[in-house]
């Protein structure tokens, strides 16, 4: 008998004494700064560039620098990385790259390509913020016109690649985005072999 | 195809006049994913509950015999999103075992760092869900803002806050950037200064508790017949764990207790247990983080391995603890650049086989609390 | 630099800040109080006698004519008709205030860009529910599922016409008001049923036979703990309740008695369960029954659904001011202060509405903070199970409430010193506790490294 007495008023302490610590808990929450960034408008500075400089954003290429190795195409896990290579028609003992797009639709930012690349033409960017009206246009195209195919770059040894600071090409390409911009018309397949 | 299976579970339910058969989920915003439990029950009280799972499926053990070793890790970050660095971790070690060879000492301190950081990470989110299954939605986002910090961590590490794609063949892909020790460490005072605010919010809260304890209880010989591992294993009170028993990378040099269930507000094994064991691993992983970070070797961070590795014909394991329970991939290879099988065994998965059991003579708050308390996440299931 | 999308993502509140923080007030002060002055000026008209002082006065002479009788009750109906809008209006400003305090206590922001503060959220809110598609279950009871919200609101504002607001603010006081509250509030289980019924979905079947035990059951304690404060007052009627109550908190019932302090408890916990407040909230837990007996609803029906769930909270809230903490008594001032000012015109004076007002806000401000304590527990505590529900009930209130009943037959017959004995010593043991819980709540923070007061981030 004594022992359900005690069990029962333990009990009603027990609950009142939960009442007691989660109230407070909670109350002193109310006194501390709120976790929340206020996206997009009411951040200190643009939120890509608070973020860590490996984030594994958009992909650029700078294509000053590119020595059409093909290596991130071959790395690609899901084949997202598409570069077409030729023979410079003026020049035939020089190669140029007539195509090189990536689906940033499809691409999982795993960063598999940034690691093969030998001059760091390919690189992660700290932009994440593009949407598109057509999703075909989020296939972002670094070689724009076939018809101004770019040269590989030759690499000179003992220098590293005068590669542009990472995130400057993306910035200037999402700046020329247009969200409404038509679905592209596809480019026919270039005379010389498509890799990757 | 799921149309089939539906129907033979519902021909294995016989409802009586009293009964009805009703399906919780697949979206449902408690079943951890999604995941169908195709319950019958008469009222509150549940007669069977069987879950109908596949509705995550993807295909990814397949993949793997496409894209190459180094091209699967990314899916591997995909089989368990919530414990990615440890998905990876298992998978490099079952290819290194493959090409044998060996990994340089700063490499298995980074992966057990990250692995651990990612455990508590993981950890905060099943105790959170689980708080707010139960009712008490302020848990949840005081969880997650605590895994913040932790995807914060990550994020300076290798670039991304939930699919990290960290561990490589033969080592891991990044090192530690400047300043990343001490920004630990500070989130780890932190740490393990407010788990027991936690615990005053919402562990020990009485209605929390009474809506756990002696719920569901899985007793020893269950666990182990139905295969179960991880936190749902040792909180039935066997003490287990492959960083220990079966040591891999830089665990042989850490010391850490691992938490079994002591029945302390009910019976070992209850849900409870389960809850209590996960939110103690959270602090055992701090400690393992001290200790790594303290003896962290200079060294290289990657071995020598080719850009698409061809390993001779044959298989290997790699079973990691991972935060959801043993993780084994078993991985087969002949001879070419692709694997001719992976296979992955997870925790999740064999949880599933344990509700149908346990769910007689459950009522519907607690079936939902078992499911939380196994700490199930669809992807693992249903791969 | 410019994100390149066609959607700008500055709100409208940054573009046009003062149009903002003009309908912001607008919303916050004018309707709630154009109401309650409309409230305050028909008080003179509120009684039979009033109305013939005033007719007389300007010289018709009614008599008992029928004019007479509709004149007096289209008055009683306009001020009904806005203590229902009063709910409404209350409804929307708490689900502001609820998400806004469950925001900070969860480590984040509640809504904060419609208009200043986010309080134009919620006009927001009913206007999308008024646009969203009207869907009925081809399968569902038509008349049934169209008619349970009615129910609802129906048990939702009969209780509003014996709620008192001030010392003569109420539209009627009747005699019997607490048993006519305590009916009228259980109709809202009849909504619950009948939705969950009509909804011809096993989900909402669920949420509405667990609404109907809760409601049912929890009647019971909560009949039996409104009974010991009407043993103290010896009248149902709500203004009398009132007025056997003084000011200062010493002078309330829920201090003057033992046993009604418990009995407050109890009637506060009794109410939660009414009202399907967390910890009570089974019939829609959402994170099991995915919105329970109103799963189905969309649009405005469930709008009414909620709006009585919220609506709820003030009558919870106002029951136990009333019967435990004072009402409306303004510490210092007795009735009779009041009455002196009225004078003896038809029309009383300004002073006399000046007090009013003030006992308005009295009345106003210690509902809110018991409004404000149902959010707070709302979001503090998780949801008891169905069986632990009905085992609270039966086994831990029911006999409790029957004790504090039995305890207050013999308070009453105790003398008034030893009445105000117990007034103080129970004030001053509140005080103590309130001291010592923010106390608590100050270590809170001392406690955990990383962790500063801080008002910020809003």
């Amino acid at each position: 008998m004594p022992e359900t007495v005690r069990n029962y008023f333990g009990a009603i302490n027990d609950v009142v004494q939960t009442f007691w610590q989660g109230l407070s808990v909670t109350l002193s929450h109310m006194f501390r700064r709120p976790i929340t960034i206020q996206y997009p408008d009411r951040t200190e500075k643009r939120v890509a560039d608070m973020l860590p400089s490996r984030y594994r954003g958009f992909l650029e290429v700078d294509m000053a620098v590119c020595t059409g190795c093909l290596a991130c195409a071959r790395a690609c896990p899901i084949d997202v990385i598409k570069i077409s290579v030729d023979k410079d028609p003026a020049n035939p003992k020089q190669r140029v790259i007539t195509q090189f797009d990536i689906d940033e639709s499809k691409c999982m930012f795993c960063g598999l390509c940034v690691e093969q690349c030998p001059t760091g033409a390919i690189a992660h960017t700290r932009e994440f913020e593009s949407t598109v009206r057509v999703v075909e246009n989020l296939v972002f195209r670094w070689v724009p016109d076939a018809a101004k195919p770019v040269p590989f770059y030759r690499p000179v040894k003992g220098q590293d690649a005068p590669r542009a600071s990472v995130g400057s090409i993306m910035r200037a390409y999402l700046v020329s985005q247009v969200w409404a911009a038509p679905a592209p018309d596809w480019a026919a397949p270039t005379a010389g072999k498509d890799k990757g | 195809m799921a149309e089939t299976v539906v129907r033979r579970i519902l021909g294995r339910m016989s409802p009586s006049d009293e009964e009805i058969v009703i399906n919780f989920g697949p979206q449902h915003p408690s079943t951890h994913g999604v995941i169908d439990f195709v319950t019958q029950t008469n009222g509150e009280i549940i007669r069977r509950s069987i879950p109908d799972i596949g509705y995550l499926h993807r295909g990814l053990e397949k993949i793997g015999e496409a894209v190459g070793y180094p091209g699967y890790m990314p899916f591997t970050d995909r089989i368990d999103y919530l414990a990615a660095m440890l998905a990876n971790e298992g998978y490099a070690i079952a290819v290194e075992r493959l090409l044998r060879i060996e990994i340089p000492p700063r490499a298995k301190y980074l992966r057990a760092i990250a692995g651990e950081l990612c455990r508590i990470s993981n950890h905060w989110v099943a105790v959170g869900t689980m708080a707010s299954d139960i009712g008490a939605s302020t848990p949840l986002t005081h969880a997650l803002r605590e895994r913040e910090a932790i995807n914060d961590l990550l994020e300076e590490l290798c670039g991304a806050r939930l699919t990290f794609n960290y561990a490589r063949i033969g080592g891991v892909a990044f090192d530690a950037p400047e300043g990343w020790a001490e920004k630990i460490l500070r989130y780890l005072d932190h740490l393990d200064s407010y788990v027991q605010e936690y615990d005053r919010l919402i562990s020990l809260n009485q209605i929390y508790v009474k809506r756990l304890a002696k719920v569901a209880v899985i007793s020893r010989e269950k666990a182990i017949a139905y295969g179960l591992c991880g936190p749902n294993l040792r909180g039935s009170g066997i003490s287990w764990d492959t960083r220990r028993d079966l040591a891999y990378g830089a665990y042989p040099e850490f010391q850490f207790d691992v938490p079994v269930g002591q029945g302390k507000m009910g019976a070992v094994g209850d849900c409870w247990d389960r809850y209590a064991v996960r939110v103690l691993e959270m602090l055992e992983s701090s400690k393992i983080v001290r200790q790594a970070l303290a003896k962290l070797p200079e060294g290289e961070i990657m071995a020598k391995v080719a850009r698409k590795p061809k390993p001779e014909a044959g298989e290997a394991m790699g079973r990691v603890e991972s935060a959801r329970g043993e993780m084994c991939y078993y991985v087969v290879s002949d001879g070419t650049e692709n694997a001719y099988r992976v296979r992955v065994r997870t925790g999740s998965f064999m949880a599933m086989g344990i509700i149908e059991e346990m769910s007689h003579g459950l009522m519907i708050a607690d079936l939902i609390a078992l499911i939380a308390s196994l700490d199930v996440v669809a992807p693992e299931i249903d791969r | 630099m410019k994100i390149t999308t066609a959607l700008d993502s500055t709100s409208l509140t940054t573009r046009y800040p003062k149009t903002a923080l003009a309908t912001t007030l607008f919303f916050m002060l004018a309707l709630p109080f154009l109401l309650y002055l409309v409230l305050l000026l028909m008080l003179p008209f509120n009684r039979p006698e009033a109305l013939d002082a005033v007719a007389q006065r300007l010289g018709w002479d009614l008599g008992h004519s029928p004019l007479r009788d509709t004149w007096y009750a289209v008055i009683l109906l306009v001020e009904a008709t806005i203590v229902s809008l009063y709910t409404a209006v209350f409804a929307g400003v708490t689900t502001w205030v609820e998400r806004r305090i469950a925001g900070r206590m969860q480590s984040r922001i509640g809504p904060n860009r419609p208009g200043v503060f986010g309080f134009m959220s919620w006009v927001a809110d009913a206007v999308k529910m008024l646009f969203k598609e009207d869907l009925i279950p081809a399968e569902a009871d038509h008349l049934l599922f169209r008619a349970a919200p009615y129910f609802s609101m129906v048990g939702l504002t009969l209780p509003f016409v014996v709620l008192p607001f001030g010392e003569s603010v109420v539209v009627a006081d009747l005699n019997v008001g607490v048993f006519y509250l305590t009916a009228t509030s259980a109709f809202v289980v009849v909504g619950i049923l009948v939705s969950g019924w009509a909804s011809n979905s096993k989900w909402a079947l669920f949420g509405a036979v667990r609404g109907a035990a809760q409601v049912v059951s929890y009647e019971i304690p909560a009949g039996i703990a409104i009974m010991v404060p009407v043993m103290m007052a010896g009248t149902l009627s709500m203004q009398g309740i009132i007025r056997a109550q003084g000011g200062w908190p010493w002078q309330w019932f829920a201090c003057q008695n033992p046993a009604a302090f418990v009995a407050f408890f109890i009637a506060v916990t009794a109410s939660l369960a009414e009202g399907n407040r967390t910890p009570f909230d089974l019939p829609e837990a959402e994170s099991e029954l995915v919105a329970g007996y109103h799963a189905e609803y969309s649009g405005f029906r469930i709008a009414l659904f909620l709006m009585v769930e919220w609506a709820n909270m003030w009558i919870m809230g106002a029951l136990a001011v009333t019967l435990f903490l004072g009402g409306w008594q303004i510490p210092g001032v007795s009735v009779e202060m009041i009455n002196q000012t009225r004078g003896t015109d038809v029309f009383p004076t300004l002073v006399w509405f000046g007090w009013q007002f003030a006992s308005l806000m009295v009345f106003a401000i210690k509902t809110w903070l018991l409004v404000i304590l149902f959010i707070w527990l709302r979001w503090t505590l998780p949801r008891v199970r169905v069986d632990q529900m009905m085992s609270l009930c039966w086994k831990y209130l029911v006999p409790g409430a029957f004790a504090c009943f039995i305890f207050t037959l013999f308070w009453v017959m105790v003398p008034a010193s030893v009445h105000l004995v117990s007034g103080v010593v129970l004030s001053v043991v509140v005080a103590l506790l309130l001291v010592k819980f923010a106390l608590r709540t100050r270590k809170n923070i001392a406690q955990v490294k990383g962790a500063s007061v801080d008002l910020s981030n809003w």
